[in-house]
């Protein structure tokens, strides 16, 4: 793991490192990242892709539309709203 | 040097279903208040899990097996990380590992010929909410009516090369996801949106240039000056070192009629996408698939066929016809009723588009009953009812669904009559009153006739046999 890396990594994350959370998390990832490779000296190349750990597939639900839940309930929570939106910080200059 | 484009296109197309890919809120919220088409799981609260709608899953599949893809049997779902207001969970659930379709091939024409365009896959996903920025100055207002709606993204492959072909690649795809009937495919409603990724090489070369993809164009025409624009900027940075080209998402300006760079570097890995726990595989079974794949409409190109085989129809007739799914179905109505594939077609791509055009409707807004346009086309070709009328009650039918052409034929007085003497009288006056007509006829001047049929026909309101009215006036001018 090298800084660049780490640092692209906080970037995506939107998180800010402290120096002692970086050098903590570079010992971290390269620890990773050692138990990652020892799966590549295994041949796989005969087995199937697995989907999931387990045997089960997704319900589905028919195409009908409901309504069930009211605006003002769920906003109830919001910091803040107005005329039904919800409002966050500015996103555009 | 000569220089090549290289394009592969991203296409989002919302599915036509009535609830939301995820949850049982409404997929149709256009005009509705903000955040009136909402629940806890599209709003993206803690602990909410997705239910998939099985239409998603249906046309999803139907959309892949009418781009000759292979149909993935096990099919999963993925979490695209993405921080952004529009997603509220701050990730978009898509697909990425196994999506429902890969591996496809269109087919498309040009001025130039036939060609094969490369499907790389079909995924479904959900689609974003609404950001709105000018309500007020300090905040950015969120609705999440449009968020969770289902969309499919057709990726192609990078298998295009001009302006002209990519128009033609999104009419097929149009044609055929309509024809389907999984989506409206309308650019300027925004349910269907393009993504263009370009490069530029020497022609010849086979190594690709530096890739940018380009989002916000609103309409085909857009989308083609985008491309030559950027086409333009490519070759001008490689000619004349005017800057350096790199791998970026541009922004397309249609008013200033040039792309701006948004995002720095954009690759998959940024997403960090994985299996989203929270969706089981979907495993799609042999009769699932079965139903899917005997539900395919009959392809456009098959239609086509028919029409000009087995129906007699000319080859131009039929390429325009099967232009829309909308337009073949009435076509294929009125023909059962009045027997005639012919006058049939004519009165479609005639009188119908007539009425379209001055409307300034597309053919796939066409929505008239086939069987009353059937029954109306036969009052008129056996004499019943004038052209003239026979279009006025066309325009009416436009307005309202439930005219049955006869009776409202009867109600309106648009029968033609078949009382000579009322005709003979008609004839008369108008013999009477126009003697100039009446004597450049006999002296030759054949057309002169059309002035007093005019005369008639519009005393009789149309409802006069053409033929009959002729004999009537040539009778008595020669009696004269």
């Amino acid at each position: 793991m090298d800084k660049e890396t780490l640092r692209r990594l906080e970037l995506l994350n939107q998180l800010r490192l402290t120096e002692e959370e970086k050098a903590s998390f570079m010992k971290f990832f390269d620890e990773r990242y050692e138990d990652a490779c020892s799966l590549d000296s295994i041949d796989t190349s005969a087995v199937e892709r697995m989907v999931h750990v387990m045997p089960v597939m997704t319900v589905v639900r028919e195409d009908v539309v409901k309504q069930n839940f009211a605006r003002e309930d769920l906003q109830k929570s919001a910091p803040e709203t107005d005329e039904g939106y919800w409002c966050v910080p500015r996103v555009v200059e | 040097m000569k220089y090549e484009t290289v394009i592969g296109l991203e296409v989002h197309v919302e599915l036509a279903t009535k609830s939301k890919i995820f949850c049982s809120c409404s997929a149709h919220s256009y005009g509705a208040d903000p955040n009136s088409h909402v629940c806890p799981a599209c709003c993206g609260m803690p602990g909410m899990l997705p239910v998939v709608n099985k239409r998603v899953v249906d046309y999803g599949m139907k959309a892949g097996m009418m781009l000759n893809c292979h149909i993935n049997r096990t099919t999963t779902f993925d979490k695209k990380s993405y921080y952004y207001p529009d997603l509220p969970a701050a990730y978009q659930t898509t697909q990425w590992f196994a999506p429902v379709a890969v591996n496809g091939l269109v087919e498309i024409e040009t001025s130039k010929g036939k060609k094969s365009v490369r499907i790389k896959q079909i995924h479904m996903e959900e689609d974003a909410g609404k950001l709105v920025h000018d309500i007020r100055e300090d905040t950015t207002h969120v609705d999440f009516n449009r968020t969770s709606v289902p969309l499919i993204e057709i990726v192609s492959q990078p298998d295009l090369s001009s302006a002209e072909e990519v128009e033609a690649y999104l009419d097929r795809l149009k044609n055929l996801l309509r024809f389907a009937k999984v989506a409206e495919c309308e650019m300027a409603h925004g349910t269907m949106r393009c993504d263009v990724n370009l490069s530029v090489r020497p022609e010849g070369s086979d190594k690709l240039g530096v890739r940018t993809e380009m989002k916000n164009m609103n309409s085909i025409e857009a989308i083609k000056r985008a491309i030559e624009y950027e086409t333009a900027r490519h070759i001008d940075a490689l000619e004349h070192n005017t800057e350096v080209l790199v791998q970026e998402t541009r922004r397309w300006d249609d008013i200033k009629g040039k792309s701006f760079a948004m995002r720095s570097k954009e690759t998959a890995g940024d997403y960090r996408y994985f299996p989203d726990p929270n969706v089981m595989p979907v495993v799609i079974d042999d009769e699932w698939f079965d139903a899917i794949q005997s539900s395919l409409p009959e392809f456009p190109e098959v239609k086509r066929e028919r029409y000009i085989n087995e129906i007699g129809l000319s080859e131009y007739d039929a390429d325009q016809l099967v232009k829309s799914i909308a337009i073949c179905e009435c076509f294929e109505d009125a023909y059962a009723v009045c027997g005639s594939a012919k006058d049939s077609a004519n009165w479609l791509l005639s009188e119908c588009m007539n009425i379209l055009n001055a409307r300034q409707m597309t053919y796939d807004m066409l929505d008239i009953d086939g069987k009353a346009l059937g029954k109306l086309i036969k009052l008129v070709s056996d004499g019943k009812v004038g052209r003239a009328n026979g279009k006025k009650i066309l325009a009416d039918m436009f307005d309202n669904r439930d005219i049955e052409p006869e009776s409202y034929a009867k109600e309106n007085g648009y029968i033609v009559s078949n009382d000579t003497s009322l005709i003979e009288k008609v004839a008369k006056e108008a013999i009477a009153s126009n003697p100039r007509a009446v004597n450049d006829f006999k002296s030759g001047k054949e057309k002169a006739i059309m002035a007093l049929f005019g005369a008639c026909m519009k005393q009789l309101k149309g409802n006069c046999d053409p033929n009959t009215l002729k004999e009537i006036l040539v009778d008595q001018i020669n009696k004269i």
